[in-house]
């Protein structure tokens, strides 16, 4: 049992500061896209629902958000796989190589991101390969900034993962991949999961490696949002803020449901 | 028949090798131990036999058939993992079920071998447990369980006890070896623990540096050790500093502290050589108890330890120390430091061996 009273009451003061910093950008967006005015102003000037209809009824943002949705979730399911194999192989390795490439995997999250877009566009262009503007050319862009996410958790996962799991379902009569969907994708599923999670937030909310790929007139909601204050400035951003809040919240909820119901039925 | 022989088998890896030209012939229904300490390769012959490591070289055979080539799920062989391996997402049941909804049995035979397998090891009512609501214990009876079930040609068990604390260890060690025993199922047993190899086996080849260095039954390993290493493993024994003389019979004739006396020993003891005496403790004979066959040594009592069934001396036999112990019987003699007594001990009892 864990005593409740052995958590001091600073680590509960510096745990409520820290919460409130980290939300207080989701309440400022919700309440401006809560505006009853004209512009975008915070506080707002009342509170209506004027500019969520207003989003609602935006072909612009509308297409954009689907165009973001639609785009993350490929994004997601590439480097969930992508990632899953990396991480197999870099945690069941033991020669050198794997070391290394460990590293070299990480480097899409310390590279900034306007450069790895820059470098992309660079690419595309000079090789003409056909990818300059394209939406195969951004989900590469999406895949290579959102794996190693998934490559971190999953790793994770598999860091003490016993594989005598693996060989005692092998010499009870399951083959390679039996054995390997049976036991090893079971228990490292909640790791795959929160990879997955990470990487649809990382590619719904990309920006700046975004900038560079995009395909013209199809903006992802980002792009959308920033196009429209730089015209504008109205609170629709702030409503279109609100449902991307609200998608990746749902995501994350229904994700993590899924995982822990998982551990409850399963583990 | 044997039902298993390895053929020359060899592991290296790299540097040097984990097991070298390992031939080995089990029978049928035997109960087979690989004994060594630590990285000898016992586990590694184990997974070779089991098929999760490739030989570099040597052949395996079950019965007739050469399983060299074949994977794990193709070898009808069962293995239990010094830390159980129970599946942690599956329940005791499902943990059983899962080898025999591989070979895809209808679900009515399904949960009338996991009832059938749950008493066998005496877990009846443990269906919906999971791994971590078993002891260590359990979990060793569910890993059994799951491997039975699938009725193997071969068991093949890894260090099962290790993990165990000591009083469990005692009673597994019977509970296998009976079940084992009831089933009448080929087992190589891997382990470290002499105490286990002695009293589980029908017979034991003992390990050290890859390869294998003797192979008998527990009888002959202990009390006919062939090498030194084999001796100081098995046991305790008193090595002795000798010079060989020459044959009688089939016995060596060796000098000890300047008295000549007979000693098993193998042909290839040269006489002028020196070479090295073993005798248990528990073979040497003090003071009264010493018969009149026996070669008679004059040694001084250096110390004596009290250790409740036994009694524990330290002797110096000229310029060599010697330990003895005796049954702690009624009215068994007894001797205090600095005493003067006479040992020997009976031929037959004690081995030369090469130095
Ligand atoms: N994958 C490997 N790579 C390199 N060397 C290995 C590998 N596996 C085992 N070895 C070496 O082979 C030797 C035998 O290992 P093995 O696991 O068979 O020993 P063991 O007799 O089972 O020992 P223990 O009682 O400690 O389990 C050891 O020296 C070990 O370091
Ligand atoms: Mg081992």
């Amino acid at each position: 049992m864990r005593d409740e009273a052995a958590v001091s009451l600073l680590f509960k003061a510096v745990a409520m500061l820290t919460l409130v910093v980290l939300l207080l950008p989701v309440v400022i967006v919700v309440l401006a896209g809560l505006n009853a005015g004209d512009y975008l102003t915070f506080p707002p000037k009342g509170l209506s629902l004027r500019w969520v209809v207003a989003f609602l009824g935006s072909a612009t943002f509308m297409s954009a958000y689907v165009y973001s949705f639609v785009l993350a979730l490929v994004a997601t399911l590439i480097s969930t796989v992508i990632g899953t194999l990396a991480s197999l192989y870099l945690s069941r390795s033991r020669s050198g190589a794997a070391a290394a490439l460990r590293g070299f995997f990480m480097l899409p999250v310390v590279l900034p991101g306007v450069v790895l877009g820059l470098a992309l566009y660079i690419f595309y262009v000079t090789t003409d390969i056909g990818l300059a503007r394209t939406f195969a050319g951004l989900l590469i862009g999406h895949v290579l900034v959102t794996c190693p996410f998934v490559i971190a958790t999953v790793t994770a996962s598999m860091v003490g993962f016993d594989l005598s799991l693996e060989e005692a379902a092998r010499s009870l009569g399951a083959s390679p991949w039996t054995a390997f969907r049976k036991i090893t994708l079971r228990l490292i599923a909640p790791g795959i999961s929160a990879g997955a999670i990470f990487a649809f937030i990382v590619s719904f909310g990309q920006f700046e490696t975004t900038l560079f790929l995009t395909v013209p007139n199809h903006e992802p909601l980002p792009m959308a949002m920033y196009i429209s204050l730089r015209y504008k400035f109205e609170p629709t951003a702030a409503a279109a803020g609100i449902f991307a809040i609200a998608l990746v919240a749902l995501s994350t909820v229904v994700s993590s449901r899924l995982v822990s119901l998982r551990r409850v039925f399963r583990a | 028949m044997s039902d298993i022989r390895l053929v020359n088998l060899t592991k290296s890896y790299g540097e040097g090798n984990a097991v070298s030209e390992v031939n080995l012939e089990i029978g049928e229904g035997e109960f087979f131990s690989l004994l060594g300490p630590s990285g000898c390769g016992k586990s590694t012959t184990l997974r070779m036999i089991a098929g999760f490591i490739r030989p570099t070289s040597g052949q395996i055979f079950v019965g007739r058939d050469d399983i060299t080539a074949l994977p794990p799920e193709r070898r009808d062989i069962g293995i239990v993992f010094q830390n159980y391996a129970i599946f942690p997402h599956m329940n005791v049941a499902e943990n059983i079920a899962f080898g025999l909804k591989l070979r895809k049995l209808p679900k009515a035979e399904i949960a009338r071998r996991i009832e059938a397998a749950l008493k066998q090891v005496g877990l009846a009512g443990y269906d919906d447990r999971y791994q971590r609501q078993l002891s260590g214990g359990e979990q060793q009876r569910v890993a059994l369980a799951r491997v039975l079930v699938t009725e193997p040609r071969i068991l093949l068990l890894d260090e099962p006890l290790s993990a165990l604390d000591k009083g469990l260890r005692e009673e597994m060690k019977f509970w296998i070896k009976d079940l084992q025993k009831k089933l009448r199922i080929t087992t190589v047993y891997v382990t470290h623990d002499q105490d286990e190899a002695l009293t589980m086996s029908d017979r034991i080849g003992v390990m050290s540096k890859s390869r294998i260095v003797q192979v008998g039954s527990p009888q002959e390993i202990y009390e006919r050790p062939k090498t030194l290493f084999v001796t100081s493993f098995i046991g305790h024994s008193n090595v002795l500093d000798v010079t060989v003389t020459g044959r009688e019979g089939d016995m060596a004739v060796v000098v000890l502290d300047g008295r000549e006396m007979r000693a098993r020993g193998a042909a290839d003891l040269k006489p002028g050589a020196s070479a090295k005496l073993v005798v248990r403790p528990e073979n040497i004979l003090m003071g009264a108890a010493l018969g009149d066959g026996e070669p008679r040594l004059a040694a001084t009592v250096l110390s004596e330890t009290y250790q409740g069934a036994l009694v524990r001396y330290r002797l110096k036999l000229g310029s060599q120390e010697i330990v003895a112990e005796r049954q702690n019987q009624a009215h068994v003699e007894r001797f205090a430091p600095g005493t003067e007594i006479m040992i020997g001990w009976d031929p037959g009892w004690s081995e030369a061996l090469t130095a």
